[in-house]
């Protein structure tokens, strides 16, 4: 029987019998009134994000979402470049991410020696600690000046003939932006997708290696499909972080505001960077409600990844419960 | 179990003790607000210079003072979160609405000016034009060696690099003079982005303040971009020329910049003080004008609590002493006309 | 059979062959990848620390920042070590009691509709990306106010709220229930039983909650550049106007063109480093040991 439902079912019903103590009511009422807090403080962000984007979607509206244009003289706005940069940046560093992570997940639980699983998760776990403004830091100075001058030229002589690999120009650019990111969603990714392998029972590994196959086999055969739930999850989760991301891209990227190219070696803007960049100078109400406007985005973009991403955890914790029975 | 209820009721202790120190500490920090002593400003990163070598010297009051930009101190002081704004461009008609009775005082005088940074290419060594600027700007000129430069420049070797214009990310009073500039050279340019603190740029990156800018010229090469000239010395960027309308190729120096300072009559500063020396007619007075000089502002509202301080720290600025200080930032002496001005409109702050 | 038939079936064949390599080739992948993770770590780590010790003296903690210094003055980031320890301090101060009030309500009160409800909220709330928190708490209390430290630690405290919770929650369930009914049994009330025996038994969880929620916050940059980064140089200790933060620094000089500037960006950038290093280990020792503790006040 759960205990915990022993304490439950008292609460529910607090005049069973005993005499009903002030304290008791006090501190019901005061915790329930900080729970009742953090319900209000998340209607109150949502609130907030619509009133201050008011201006800016009565004027607006969806065509804010296809317009590439940031002119505060006229004041005509619209997010359609910054949209296309987040999913440019999120997307790339997701495609670069996951094999990696999911390859560092594997390593973890499947093929690293015991006494090495341990340090090696820390450290992973270390790069999530990292502060994105330090790291962006790094990109401006070591990374970027890497990737301008070794790294770009020599995947454009390569593969110059794919659009993406167009001309290198500055090491401020869409690509600087992909790699940092990369670098910022992995831990995410990678410590999910380890603790989805971890879940897989063990039965089903050794059933399929007592028939003979190899370890990779059953990898593939085995502990994917039954992970492959939440290996989404995780990818989910990942670009939601990567979506979110303001400072360390606004360091790197270029802050280029001006439409769409396919050429990942220009630079470029995002919906976060955008926002932490041109905030402090915003001046006419229009601009302010513009970002806004493009938080409010940024916010309802976020909020479907994480239910989505919560969806799918609870399902997946749901199947793997009724397996462990 | 005794043990833990010690930890417990010590982390209760801690934890009302840091109440109370935090709400003793927001309530002297309200009382301290007001105090008089400090004067916060905010905006220009083009006066920042000028305004850390006044805050080492100004003995009348605390100086604080964030460097975000003339749209952020234009922002700023009409929010009324700072006591004075620094804008090097003049208030549009709706800025000045939205400040709710602000006076601008010119208080100092420099210029802002293209820098390159081209393999080869030594410091005050490349020649340009407002049109092939605004070209640049445009992005109808890509590579360095293109023949509109090179005509420029028949005796350097250009490299056939391509050219990443950088432009301010944030509002910017030198962005507002750089665009002014172009706006009155080049008619693609008026039409296709005008001239403001904020414009929308066809190409290149953005940096943000003049620093982003000196960052961004001095990492990458093959760009071009345009700083305040303290920022160009202090960072040991490479200056173009500018061809003015007389036909020189002139650097920004304090000489140059004066000379396009004489622009400005006493019968023609109108009483907002609204000056623009961009772009000097082509005359024997402008021979060797700076075609980008320009004033810088302090923005002060008319009414405002702390009129004594602010206006004893402006005349400050605007004395001998201080002027002379930023000399070595390029700071041109002021015409007795504008300082005249400038002076007028002080006297009429009250509280 | 003949000995010739019998090393024919030992011998793998090809297509046995071709999956060994497979295996092989995948393991090796493997083995790179988590060598890639380990060297992007170190690579930035060491940046950080190479870098930053250089420039690391007792300046960068005491001295004013000078800009544009007329000769060689001594200079730091002082006002930011101060401005962070009061914001992140105020941060934690709220968000710590509400954390735990949250938590206990969910975990001793609710009824199981509303349990489920406050923890969806508060897992919506940690995924909210600190800039809106930002540019939120930016409408909420700096328009028509102006800046302010307080402001700014009402940000972080934002978005430490679901991690203290989130912990608190988890060690709350981890009490043994024998310790409430014996409890409740004796006749001591309700809140008694809460205040004095069920939260001790969780303080070591809950602590370990609120070092890595400080650990989180203490880098964290965009909520304080809407909140609190219209400053001055001075170094000061009071939240009602806006107050200077470590990563704040660390983004403003990280855009200078001044190499000085970056030299301090870097030691500001090894300390935060270093600090949220210790914390988080130290979160990751205690929560060892408490889970050490709790184990043993089962049996």
């Amino acid at each position: 029987m759960s205990t915990h439902d022993a304490t439950a079912n008292t609460a529910r019903r607090p005049f069973s019998g005993r005499r009903v103590r002030l304290g008791d009511l006090l501190l019901q009422a005061v915790a329930g009134l900080a729970a009742l807090g953090a319900v209000v403080l998340l209607g109150l962000v949502a609130y907030k994000l619509v009133e201050g984007s008011r201006l800016s979607v009565s004027t607006f509206g969806f065509g804010f979402l296809t317009r590439s244009v940031w002119d505060p003289v006229h004041n005509h706005f619209g997010a359609a470049s910054f949209l296309f940069g987040t999913a440019v940046t999120s997307v790339g560093a997701l495609l670069l991410a996951t094999p990696l992570a999911l390859g560092i997940a594997l390593f973890l639980t499947e093929l690293a020696p015991r006494w090495i699983r341990g340090p090696v998760t820390a450290l992973v776990e270390t790069l999530a600690a990292i502060p994105s403004v330090v790291i962006g830091l790094w990109g401006i100075i070591v990374l970027g000046p890497v990737l301008r001058d070794h790294v770009m030229p020599a995947l454009h002589s390569a593969l110059g003939f794919i659009p993406l690999f167009g001309r290198p120009t500055t090491g401020s650019s869409i690509f600087t932006a992909i790699i940092v990111l990369t670098i910022m969603i992995l831990p995410i990714v990678s410590s999910v997708s380890r603790e989805l392998f971890l879940g897989v029972p063990s039965e089903l590994k050794e059933a399929a290696l007592g028939l003979g196959t190899t370890r990779w086999e059953m990898v593939r055969g085995v502990v994917f499909p039954y992970a492959r739930g939440g290996v989404a999850a995780a990818m989910i989760l990942g670009l939601g972080r990567a979506v979110g991301e303001a400072i360390a891209v606004a360091q790197v990227i270029g802050a280029f505001d001006n439409g769409f190219g396919w050429n990942l070696f220009n630079p470029g803007d995002t919906l976060a960077a955008k926002i932490a960049l041109d905030y402090q100078g915003a001046t006419t109400n229009f601009e302010v409600s513009s970002l806004f406007y493009l938080a409010l985005i940024l916010l309802v973009f976020s909020l479907v990844v994480n239910i989505l991403a919560q969806v799918i955890v609870r399902r997946v914790a749901r199947r793997q419960g009724l397996a462990a029975r | 179990m005794p043990r833990n209820g010690k930890l417990v009721r010590i982390t209760l202790a801690l934890a009302a003790a840091a109440l109370l120190g935090a709400l003793a500490v927001t309530s002297a920090g309200a009382a301290s607000k007001r105090s008089t002593g400090t004067l916060t400003g905010a905006g220009s990163t083009l006066i920042a210079p000028a305004v850390a070598v006044w805050q080492q010297l100004y003995k009348g009051a605390t100086i604080n003072y964030s460097a975000i930009g003339s749209g952020g101190g234009i922002a700023q002081i009409s929010a009324r979160n700072v006591d004075f704004g620094a804008s090097d461009a003049p208030l549009t008609k709706s800025q000045g609405d939205g400040c709710h009775g602000c006076v601008q005082i010119p208080w100092a005088l420099t210029a802002t000016s293209p820098v390159v940074n081209i393999p080869g290419v030594g410091a005050d060594q490349l020649r340009l034009t407002g049109t092939v600027l605004a070209n640049i700007y445009l992005g109808n000129i890509t590579k360095w060696n293109d023949p509109a430069i090179k005509s420029l420049n028949p005796k350097l070797k250009l490299p056939s690099l391509t050219i990443t214009p950088v432009h301010r990310s944030d509002g910017s009073g030198d962005t507002y003079v750089f665009t002014n500039y172009l706006s009155k050279v080049n008619k693609a340019w008026k039409s296709k982005v005008g001239c403001a603190t904020t414009v929308s740029w066809p190409v290149g990156i953005g940096g943000k303040g003049n620093p982003g800018v000196a960052a961004a010229v001095a990492a990458d090469p093959g760009a071009i971009g345009y700083v305040s000239v303290a920022y160009v010395i202090q960072n040991h960027l490479r200056l173009a020329r500018l061809k003015n309308a007389s036909g020189q190729y002139e650097l920004p120096t304090i000489k140059a910049i004066e000379a396009a300072a004489q622009l400005v009559k006493s019968t023609r500063i109108p009483a907002n003080n609204k000056i623009s020396i961009t772009n000097p007619p082509k005359s024997k007075k402008y021979r060797n004008a700076y075609p980008l000089a320009t004033f810088t502002y302090v923005l002060i509202p008319q009414t405002t609590p702390k009129a004594a301080e602010l206006k004893a720290f402006a005349t400050w600025a605007l004395g001998s002493t201080a002027q002379s200080a930023i000399r070595k930032y390029v700071f041109a002496p002021m015409p007795t006309a504008v300082v005249k001005a400038a002076k007028k409109t002080l006297a009429t702050l009250h509280t | 059979m003949s000995a010739a038939d019998l090393s024919a079936l030992r011998r793998p064949n090809d297509r046995l062959r071709r999956r060994r390599i497979v295996n092989r080739g995948m393991e090796l992948l493997a083995w790179l990848a988590g060598a890639v993770a380990v060297a992007i770590l170190a690579i930035v780590v060491w940046s950080v620390a190479k870098r930053g010790a250089s420039e690391l003296n007792f300046d960068l903690l005491t001295k004013a920042p000078v800009p544009f210094a007329i000769g060689n003055v001594k200079q730091g980031l002082a006002n930011a070590f101060a401005g962070s320890l009061v914001i992140v301090g105020l941060a934690t101060a709220m968000a710590l009691p509400v954390g735990i009030l949250v938590a206990s309500y969910v975990n001793e009160f609710a009824p199981r509709p509303i349990r489920t409800g406050v923890g969806l909220t508060l897992d919506v709330l940690n995924g909210i990306p600190a800039i809106v928190v930002g540019i939120f708490v930016f409408g909420l209390l700096v328009v028509g106010h102006g800046q302010s430290g307080l402001a700014g630690s009402f940000s972080l405290a934002v978005l430490m709220l679901p991690l203290v919770a989130r912990a608190t929650i988890e060690v709350l369930a981890l009490v043994p229930s024998s310790l409430r009914e014996a409890s409740l049994g004796l006749g001591v009330p309700r809140w008694r039983t809460t205040l004095g025996i069920v939260l001790p038994q969780a303080i070591g969880g809950i602590l370990t909650g609120a070092v890595l929620a400080v650990a989180r916050v203490a880098g964290e940059t965009a909520p304080l550049l809407f909140t609190s980064s219209l400053v001055g140089n001075s170094i000061s200790w009071s939240p009602s106007h806006a107050l200077q933060s470590v990563p704040v620094a660390i983004f403003e000089l990280s855009e200078s063109p001044d190499p000085a500037d970056h030299a301090r960006a870097w030691a500001a950038a090894l300390v935060l480093l270093v600090f949220i290093l210790v914390a988080s280990l130290s979160a990751r020792w205690l929560a060892t040991r408490n889970r050490r503790k709790l184990g043993r006040a089962v049996r």
